[in-house]
């Protein structure tokens, strides 16, 4: 794929912070669930933290090829950083789409600085796949709205300053869902339990309660009724940023099974010199090389600017690269034998990691009912 | 006050290589910016964010894929670049230092700077001499490998400066201005560079620029050096174990360290 001479610039220069300043503290950081806030500084030295905002603010404005190659690279570093870096740039995305001229200016520059970090609340106990039956509620009194209700799996839970969170005006009415800014220091809000997860151990996912949390009305961002229309407008983008960071996460699984194929000997010769090693690799580098061209072909299309089209292909490019990094970080481990299965190699963080990518942002079964549905014309 | 730096894009041999006569094919090579040079770099764009220096110039001689490499210094924060090259450049075998000193001299004489930072050596052919040469040639006063820069005492037309000797051992030097500075790594920290400053850097001016524009001609890169051979030096290794628990592989290590002449008094 031809890169302009910006992007190429772009991606060298994210490449080498992800090997120089993301992958040496990758495997600290998961064992001792800390997330490294010196990195998240650097990536805002990089202006990585205002990919999503416009140049106005201070941000960089990536168009999507860019932004699916920043995802990459930093995954190919590590992953949880990656994330949370694509859930800023949700909000941020959120706050630039929605908010009136004031919020913008209130809270993008300082974004873009990276802090406050930004967090996307959509998800509830009871409400995953299926948001439309959220129960949180912002009921409109007089000039503020009052929020009650508990969200979940709240990526930069504990770090974030602002959220985006999604709520009913009327809890009786399914479509009154809609989309609002809550500062995190606001009275009524507090950050719940964080999760002891399998993977991206270093990503900071907790809950989050409103309890009669008031803010004003001003932080309303979508049009009450068209909080979750503008969600999914927003989740095709982030479904490309996941589909290219499982690229980046295979990618790497792939990087360190080669060396150690051709540094591993048994029965007097390296591994990379058996057919069954080598059938996995080849295997391996195409998931990775398909992977990658699907994400690539879903950003062109959202550059173009086709709404279902793109929806069409994100959803591709996140079900099969995600489930395609699964694969690769379990033939990685099995390549590495015994001690793929220690933390003496980085293979086991990959596989512990890759899981998350077939889960969030729309699970594998989610992508594959929204491109049925396209296929069969149901969504016409 | 105007700071030039001069930046090149060096080689680097891939893990597997292969050497046909006195050249590694291109196939085995990859390019960046050359180490010493990011640091120079980084030396000068600190100068102009002090608001000590007005201009930062980055000047390389290479060919139009080097605009890669030298587009990153511009992003870190030089204000424009030039580059040389035409095709006795692309003829040329090999570029000697004196051929490199004519080049970068009439560069210098046309930029007029207060203070020219060069990388100590290239990556790659390691010379290590352009700088000093170039200070010769110009008339300016220098200082190699220079570790640290008073960036208040440039400002008075003197710089000040720390270099690094062998032997652990580091002097200070006072340096008249107009001075050719060659820069040694761990000056500073060089930065990444951001993306809005890619993305400005796209627009910033490279001038291609040929020996004529320069007043030279294809004599002024004649080499009075030649390479006669090229090979990679035989290696041994030697690994010695040490068998039982940690103390007694330890108490072995130091016996050995201590017969090499590791602590020795």
């Amino acid at each position: 794929m031809n890169l302009s001479s910006e992007q190429a610039a772009v991606r060298d220069v994210v490449r080498e912070f992800a090997a120089e300043e993301l992958r040496p503290v990758a495997r600290e950081c998961d064992a001792e669930q800390t997330f490294p806030e010196d990195v998240w500084d650097g990536l805002a030295e990089l202006d990585l933290t205002g990919l999503t905002v416009p140049e106005e603010y201070g941000g960089y404005d990536a168009d999507p090829v860019t932004y699916a190659i920043i995802n990459e690279e930093l995954a190919h570093g590590m992953l949880a950083v990656a994330t949370a870096l694509s859930v800023h740039g949700l909000a941020t995305s959120c706050i630039d789409e929605f908010g009136t001229q004031d919020v913008r200016d209130e809270w993008l520059p300082e974004m873009v600085d990276g802090r406050p970090v930004g967090a996307f609340a959509l998800s509830e106990p009871e409400a995953g796949s299926n948001p439309a039956e959220m129960s949180t509620v912002a009921e409109h009194e007089g000039d503020e709205f009052v929020l009650n209700g508990k969200k979940q799996w709240i990526t930069n839970g504990r770090r974030a300053g602002v959220y985006v969170v999604f709520a009913k005006t009327d809890r009786d009415d399914p479509g009154s869902i809609t989309q609002f800014l809550v500062p995190a220091d606001t009275d009524g809000v507090s950050v719940g339990k964080k999760e002891d997860k399998l993977g991206l151990r270093a990503s900071d996912t907790t809950t989050l309660i409103f309890e009669d949390a008031r803010i004003p009305a001003k932080y309303q961002l979508t049009e009450e009724g068209r909080g979750l229309s503008a969600a999914f407008q927003i989740l095709t983008g982030g479904r490309i940023a996941i589909g290219a960071q499982s690229v980046g996460l295979a990618q790497a699984a792939l990087d360190a099974a080669v060396e150690y194929a051709q540094q591993r000997e048994q029965f007097e010769q390296p591994i990379a010199d058996f057919q069954a090693i080598r059938h996995k690799l080849a295997e391996m580098q195409t998931k990775v090389t398909a992977g990658r061209l699907l994400t690539r072909e879903a950003a062109q299309k959202k550059a173009a600017g086709a709404g279902m089209e793109t929806a069409f292909l994100a959803s591709q490019a996140k079900y099969f690269a995600s489930e395609a990094a699964m694969d690769v970080a379990n033939e990685a481990v099995q390549i590495h034998g015994g001690y793929g299965y220690t933390t003496d190699f980085p293979v086991e963080r990959f596989y512990r990691d890759a899981k998350i990518l077939t889960i969030y942002e729309g699970t594998t079964e989610i992508q594959k009912k929204i491109i049925a549905r396209h296929l069969l014309g149901d969504d016409a | 006050m105007k700071v030039l730096v001069t930046v090149k894009e060096v080689a680097a041999v891939e893990d597997e290589f292969q050497i046909a006569g006195t050249s590694i094919d291109e196939t085995y090579l990859e390019y960046d910016l050359n180490e010493w040079d990011d640091y120079a770099v980084e030396e000068a764009v600190q100068l102009q964010e002090a608001g000590i220096a007005d201009e930062v110039v980055a000047v390389t001689i290479g060919p139009e894929r080097s605009e890669e490499t030298i587009r990153m210094a511009l992003a870190k924060g030089a204000d424009r670049a030039v580059r040389i090259w035409d095709d006795a450049l692309e003829g040329a075998d090999l570029l000697d230092v004196g051929a490199k000193t004519a080049i970068l001299e009439k560069v210098v004489e046309e930029e007029d700077p207060d203070i020219v930072l060069s990388g100590v050596q290239a990556d790659d052919d390691g010379f290590g001499a352009t700088g000093v040469s170039l200070a010769d040639a110009l008339g300016y006063e220098w200082a190699a490998v220079v570790n640290h820069l008073d960036q208040d005492s440039v400002e008075s037309g003197t710089a000040s400066v720390r270099r690094e000797l062998e032997g652990g051992v580091e002097e200070l030097t006072d340096v008249e201005l107009p001075a050719v500075l060659t820069i040694q790594t761990g000056i500073n920290e060089p930065r990444y560079a951001s993306l809005r400053g890619i993305r400005q850097a796209q627009r910033k001016e490279i001038a291609p620029k040929t020996l004529g524009d320069l007043g030279l001609d294809a004599a002024a890169v004649e080499n009075e050096l030649e390479l006669t051979d090229m090979y990679e030096p035989e290696t041994e290794s030697d690994a010695t174990y040490f068998e039982g628990g940690p103390d007694e592989a330890a108490g072995q290590l130091a016996d050995l360290l201590r017969e090499k002449g590791v602590g020795a008094q």
